[in-house]
């Protein structure tokens, strides 16, 4: 791991623990040493009061690159995760974690969950990333918001 | 914050235009010169007349000029004929860049910000000043805010590098004395940060923004924080991206380690070719030939469905065909293939029992008795004859054969580069001028382009019906071919200044002798192809 990436990361760590948004949680892993992994986290996204999310804190894990900053960290839901822009994997497709798009090395970890809770229900239909969630947002909305209440209650506040 | 694809997509859009060099170059079109007088038209004559960088730049090959030029072109005297031709320049990205940065120049007045913002602004509509004038007349705002040239609020902060002596950086989080930079949106990061950062873009060829927001570095920003003229290397992969992006426009000469571009005028033209069953040749300013449909180096007298066909099988046979040609011998009887797995050169064939020597490939019965030595000398080759025996057979003799002249002429590269220590030599010992000496280098190349000729002259010989008399003819033409290129390369054997000297003649004669039995043959076998007699086919 580089010092850069490390330093960062330890920064972006102190600024976790002096404040970060209510009802989200996040924290780096540890190594089978015991040792604090900072390249791996696991961070909650509460889904946003009046939205169909709501009942849940969805578990998320960050993985850093050796090159962040330059390089954005790779953010991932349990694989078979409900929703139209999240892969099969898991894998989360947003803009401002893909290098090409809008990625900026300034951009912190509060703003990357943030990101993700802003996405949870405001998908876009236009970068589709998994099939059924997809088709049931497009062509029946009802069944959609029915599936996302129950995946809700697995991963219950 | 969005998902993805939900940013405009403006910059993906794919589009059909590129620059048409030729209204600032062609300048023997009388047409344009009667332009050029009308006063409405003085963007074209303002390039016409600043023009001088644009004098290395070879226009408008036509196949007449290529013949004045000496250069070779296998279009040659198409013309009167009605064959298509193909119009194109020879170019390097940096002359490439140069262009684009006199058509901005003109563009200038119509914008009226600066030019390093217009790079900025080309850059963002993948250099198509179409698209990117469209949409200027349609919202001037949107564009600069989406390319980058707009903070959201005015601040009145100036860009540029600043000295903290306490400065913490929230990219490495280091603080201490800093040099930062800054864009107008005051996101201040350290230098070493900014460089770290730059570095990684340059090779993308977009534009490179700040590290927190959508505002646009400048050129002379990039150059400023790297300290040398980093933006060249981004303006180049910009220019390489465009490229790509047109690739029916422009091309890269395949040859290695060649940087040049070939541009083409009147891409219209290019279906034509197909239907005559030639190949749209371009030559790049290397010399290096090649054809602009397919990519590959020339391969007449086979089409480019020739080409394609003979390639394609090539490459689903050569695994096995060069195993089966590296690691067994043919049964000097019987033509079965025999794989040595151990033992003593005391062969026995399986199928047919004949019994032979694995060395010389001779019937053991006259060998002796040494069983781990052969002292005779290998027989020739009994390939004539192997025709006839079975597809595989077939092909795989034409397929020797391709790679055969296809070794000799990576041999004749190398040869070509001796060749120049010959032609100092001349111009030290026997005192004479450049000029004069410049019939061995192209003799050279008239070696080169027959053997390539040679070698595609092969598959077409493989797709073609061996009955019919037009075939008889190609295979004695290709005969004939193969001896004025023998004859040559023995002439460029010749070490000796002074012989060499004393044979100009000779090389002129042989060369010219080359390409007219080329010539013929590549008519030959456009002729199959045009009866339908070579049908390649897997």
């Amino acid at each position: 791991m580089s010092s850069l990436c490390l330093q960062r990361l330890q920064e972006e760590r102190k600024k976790w623990r002096k404040d970060h948004p209510f009802g989200f949680y996040a924290k780096p892993t540890k190594k089978a040493d015991g040792s604090m992994n900072l390249q791996r986290w696991e961070a909650g996204i509460p889904g946003k009061e009046g939205t169909i999310w709501r009942e849940g804190v969805y578990p998320i894990t960050i993985e850093y690159p050796d090159d962040y900053p330059s390089k954005p960290p790779k953010v991932k839901f349990p694989a078979g995760f409900y929703h139209p822009n999240v892969y099969p994997s898991g894998t989360v497709c947003l803009s401002i974690l893909n290098e090409d798009q809008d990625w900026r090395p300034a951009i912190t970890l509060k703003q990357i969950v943030l990101g993700v809770q802003d996405l949870l229900d405001s998908p876009n239909p236009n970068s589709p990333a998994q099939e059924p969630a997809w088709r049931a947002f497009s062509k029946n909305v009802k069944e959609y918001e029915r599936k996302v209440i129950d995946q809700a209650k697995k991963y219950v506040k | 914050m969005l998902s993805e694809h939900t940013i405009p997509s403006d910059y993906d859009d794919e589009g059909d235009e590129f620059i048409d060099f030729e209204s600032y170059y062609s300048v023997e079109d009388t047409d344009l010169n009667g332009f050029k007088d009308d006063s409405d038209f003085d963007i074209t004559s303002d390039m016409n007349s600043d023009d001088e960088s644009g004098s290395r730049i070879s226009f408008l090959i036509s196949t007449q000029d290529s013949e004045n030029l000496g250069k070779k072109s296998s279009l040659s005297g198409s013309e009167e004929r009605g064959l298509p031709k193909l119009n194109y320049n020879c170019l390097t990205t940096d002359q490439i860049y140069k262009l684009m940065l006199q058509r901005m120049e003109n563009l200038q007045p119509i914008f009226n910000i600066p030019l390093e913002d217009m790079i900025i602004l080309l850059q963002r509509y993948g250099w198509s000043e179409e698209r990117l004038l469209e949409q200027w007349t349609e919202d001037m705002e949107k564009v600069l805010v989406a390319s980058g040239l707009r903070t959201a609020k005015h601040d009145k902060i100036k860009r540029g590098i600043k000295l903290h002596p306490n400065f913490m950086c929230h990219i490495c989080c280091e603080s201490g004395e800093k040099e930062t930079f800054s864009l107008e949106c005051a996101h201040e990061y350290c230098l070493d940060c900014y460089k770290h950062y730059i570095q990684d873009k340059l090779p993308d060829g977009k534009i490179i923004t700040c590290m927190n927001c959508d505002l646009a570095l400048r050129n002379e920003d990039i150059d400023k924080i790297m300290g040398d003229n980093s933006s060249a290397k981004l303006m180049l992969s910009s220019i390489k991206g465009f490229i790509q992006k047109h690739s029916n426009h422009y091309k890269w000469c395949p040859f290695v380690d060649c940087n040049y571009v070939i541009q083409v005028g009147n891409i219209s033209s290019l279906s034509e070719f197909p239907r005559f069953h030639i190949s749209p040749y371009v030559i790049c300013d290397n010399k290096h030939k090649f054809c602009f449909q397919c990519g590959l180096e020339s391969h007449a007298p086979g089409d480019c469905q020739v080409a394609d066909v003979w390639v394609k099988t090539a490459q689903a046979e050569s695994a096995n065909l060069n195993w089966v040609l590296k690691n067994t011998k043919e049964c000097p009887k019987c033509g079965v293939n025999i794989e040595k797995n151990g033992g003593c050169n005391h062969m026995t064939c399986k199928s047919c029992a004949y019994e032979f020597c694995w060395i010389c490939e001779g019937c053991w019965k006259d060998h002796g008795g040494s069983y781990y030595e052969c002292t005779r000398f290998k027989k020739e080759d009994k390939n004539d004859n192997v025709e006839s025996k079975g597809s595989l057979r077939k092909y795989t003799f034409y397929y020797r054969l391709f790679s055969e002249h296809e070794n000799s002429a990576k041999l004749d590269w190398n040869l070509g580069q001796t060749v120049e220590q010959k032609v100092r030599a001349l111009q030290e010992n026997v005192g004479i001028s450049w000029i004069e000496s410049q019939f061995l280098p192209e003799s050279i190349r008239a070696l080169i382009e027959g053997r390539t000729t040679l070698k595609w002259s092969f598959p077409v010989a493989f797709y073609s019906d061996p009955s019919h008399n037009l075939t008889k003819i190609f295979v004695d033409n290709q005969f004939l071919l193969v001896n004025a290129v023998e004859d040559l390369s023995q002439l460029l054997q010749i070490k000796e200044p002074k012989k060499i000297m004393e044979k100009k003649l000779d090389f002129y004669n042989k060369a010219r002798f080359v390409k007219s039995r080329e010539n013929a043959l590549i008519e030959c076998g456009r002729d199959l192809l045009c009866k339908g007699i070579c049908i390649p086919q897997k």
